[in-house]
């Protein structure tokens, strides 16, 4: 297994960008460029991430280059911070590694018109109702079972199906990404297993680094931008992480076994197992297309139904509607996922396929995928950081059309491998230590909470400087955690 | 015998045992090490019973965790013994386990799938080797 940092050439093109010349591999089509700062680049040149950016270059029909965010760091196939572009009328192909397991895992902002001191006295109440009525944890389902025919409906539509059960509202649905619907979805070509996985999983969070966080606006940074999005300072909000569950990493899996052989069949050359892919029109290219579209619908009323039990926690402790609360939905942004987009290459428009796998859309202002209300400032980027430190809203900006995509990164990124984590954490208790930096924290599991630390990940700061400086995004606001909750 | 290899946003496992159905029986004690944090808790209270077949040894691995994932996933079922047997056409097993208990078993990781990448299982001078990342 490779594990060791990455020894191959990273020239700077400038101060927040670093070049993997096509040279540096044979097979590689393309460049690769990472968004980074100096300082980060330390951590990314320790890691297998870099290498992987290079294997990315590999995949037939890649556009432009093979590009990282500045939360790059080691997955497994893609590297996580991966963004590729492929043109279908150029062989371009499609990668299920490219969008990973957890289909259309991605974050919602909801925010209130609670001030932190409103919020403050009910907090630790807040937090134990949001544990006790929220689902979390490894192999925990939901409070919402559907039955097949349901579950199917669900794929095709997308959390408007769920507005004639009362869960979910028109308004809702328009600040979704894509209207939580990515069209031409195959809930027919999901598998008994994958059904199975997801069939009481709607509307539960899972584990790992998945959370649903109270948050507090600590800083902001664009007046005109947050007043449009409805955050000001001292405003408390609610950011939830969660993807398609089972159901979307059942599917992931399906498709790599029907790829097996894929590679071979049409004279594909790849450096790693887990790139494995299949033409944009070829028939196992459609198949996963269908499939995997039906797992974003999956996993977009996953975060609906979320934000749906967390108003209704809000209502109970608050003691007022959440309509009274202003608990309204800011943005829901997919960052694993792989979508047909328009972009410009080399002053012709071209109709090209966007992985994005750990990064986010970021399209900029008059983008005509863009809600009227948010014409003018671009797209919300949401940017989880770590449970100690803080979190950001960005908006898209011209750059990131130009240069990666419509793309921005997605996270903090880790540094710390989960098991140095714990090992970094024996003795401790990090419950203990978020109370006292004043962040309440629930989990199920001690070791998961060990594994997700702050120390474990990035500084969110530095990460969302490169992304603002390239011009790919613009801060708006920074949110400090006040509680979360987690598997 | 296992041991859990550091990776940056997953879990690395490394098995090595004098022969493949050891390998594979080592594996699966080391896959279930990985959700529940104590597998001496995971009593041998029920019997499950495998056939895969296919005669690649690393897909047949893959196959064999993915297996055991499903039944964790579809069934509740934790495992901690196994018995493994392989020959050219894929593999018989049994695991012995218990259903999920919430009072006695504390679940660490949601292990969403198992991974491709770096999927490597080799015959060395002292036996057999192996090495998976899995998806938390």
């Amino acid at each position: 297994m490779q594990t060791q940092a990455f020894r191959g050439p990273l020239e700077k093109v400038n101060d927040y960008c670093w070049r993997i010349p096509k040279s540096y591999k044979a097979g590689m089509r393309v460049d690769g460029m990472i968004f980074a700062s100096e300082q980060l680049m330390k951590s990314i040149r320790n890691d297998p991430a870099a290498e992987q950016v290079a294997n990315v270059a590999f995949l037939p029909g890649i556009q432009g280059a093979s590009l990282a965010m500045p939360d790059i760091h080691w997955g497994y196939g893609f590297p996580i911070g991966g963004v590729c572009a492929t043109d279908p009328r150029d062989g371009g192909v499609i990668s299920p590694g490219g969008v990973g397991y957890d289909i259309n895992c991605g974050v919602r902002l909801v925010r209130t018109n609670l001030h932190r001191l409103d919020v403050l006295p009910h907090l630790d109440q807040l937090i134990e109702q949001l544990f006790e009525n929220v689902p979390t944890g490894v192999g925990r389902g939901g409070r919402f079972t559907f039955n097949p025919d349901q579950l199917q409906s669900l794929m095709d539509s997308g959390p408007a199906g769920l507005i004639g059960r009362g869960l979910a509202t028109e308004r809702d649905i328009a600040f979704t990404e894509a209207h939580g619907r990515l069209h031409g979805a195959r809930p027919d070509l999901v598998s008994e297993r994958a059904l199975l996985r997801g069939r009481d999983q709607c509307g539960s969070l899972g584990a790992g680094n998945h959370f649903l966080e109270v948050q507090v606006v600590d800083q902001i940074f664009d007046r005109q931008a947050a007043e449009i999005i409805g955050l000001r300072e001292d405003l408390v909000c609610v950011m939830i992480h969660s993807g398609s569950r089972g159901l979307g990493y059942q599917v992931c899996d399906d498709a790599l076994r029907k790829l097996r052989d894929a590679p071979k069949q049409y004279g594909i050359d790849l450096p790693d197992r887990q790139l494995v892919c299949a033409p944009i029109e070829s028939p196992l290219g459609r198949e996963y297309l269908g499939s995997m579209r039906a797992a974003a619908n999956y996993a977009w009323c996953n975060r609906q139904l979320l934000m749906w039990q967390a108003r209704e926690v809000f209502e109970t402790v608050l003691g007022r509607p959440w309509q009274a609360l202003d608990m309204q939905l800011v943005y829901d942004v997919a960052h694993n996922i792989a979508k047909p987009e328009e972009h410009e290459i080399g002053g012709e428009t071209k109709q090209l396929w966007v992985h994005r796998k750990g990064a986010t859309r970021a399209f900029p202002p008059h983008h005509p995928e863009l809600p009227d209300e948010y014409s003018e400032i671009g797209q919300p980027v949401l940017i989880p950081g770590d449970m100690g430190r803080a979190s950001w809203v960005l908006v898209g900006q011209p750059n990131a059309m130009r240069n990666t995509f419509g793309s921005a990164c997605h996270g903090a990124g880790r540094v710390l491998s989960r098991h140095a984590a714990v090992r970094q954490s024996k003795g401790r208790r990090i419950d203990e230590e978020l109370r006292e930096q004043g962040v309440v924290a629930k989990a199920r599991s001690w070791k998961g909470l060990a594994e997700e630390q702050p120390d474990a990940y990035k500084d969110v700061d530095l990460v969302v400087e490169v992304v603002h400086q390239a011009g790919l995004a613009k801060k708006v606001a920074r949110m400090k955690p006040m509680g979360v909750i987690k598997g | 015998m296992f041991e859990v290899l550091p990776h940056t946003a997953d879990v690395g496992l490394r098995v090595t045992a004098d022969t493949l159905g050891a390998l594979f029986e080592d594996a699966g004690r080391g896959f279930f090490s990985l959700i529940v944090e104590q597998l001496s808790e995971v009593h041998p209270r029920e019997q499950k019973q495998f056939e895969l077949s296919g005669h690649d040894v690393e897909y047949l691995f893959f196959d064999w965790l993915n297996e055991l994932l499903f039944a964790f996933e579809r069934e509740q079922l934790l495992f901690s013994e196994f018995r493994v047997s392989i020959d050219s056409g894929g593999l018989r097993a049994t695991a012995r386990g218990e259903q999920l208990d919430h009072t006695r078993h504390h679940l660490t990781h949601e292990i969403k799938a198992i991974t491709y990448h770096g999927l490597k299982v080799v015959r060395t001078p002292n036996g057999w080797l192996a090495e998976v990342i899995v998806d938390i």
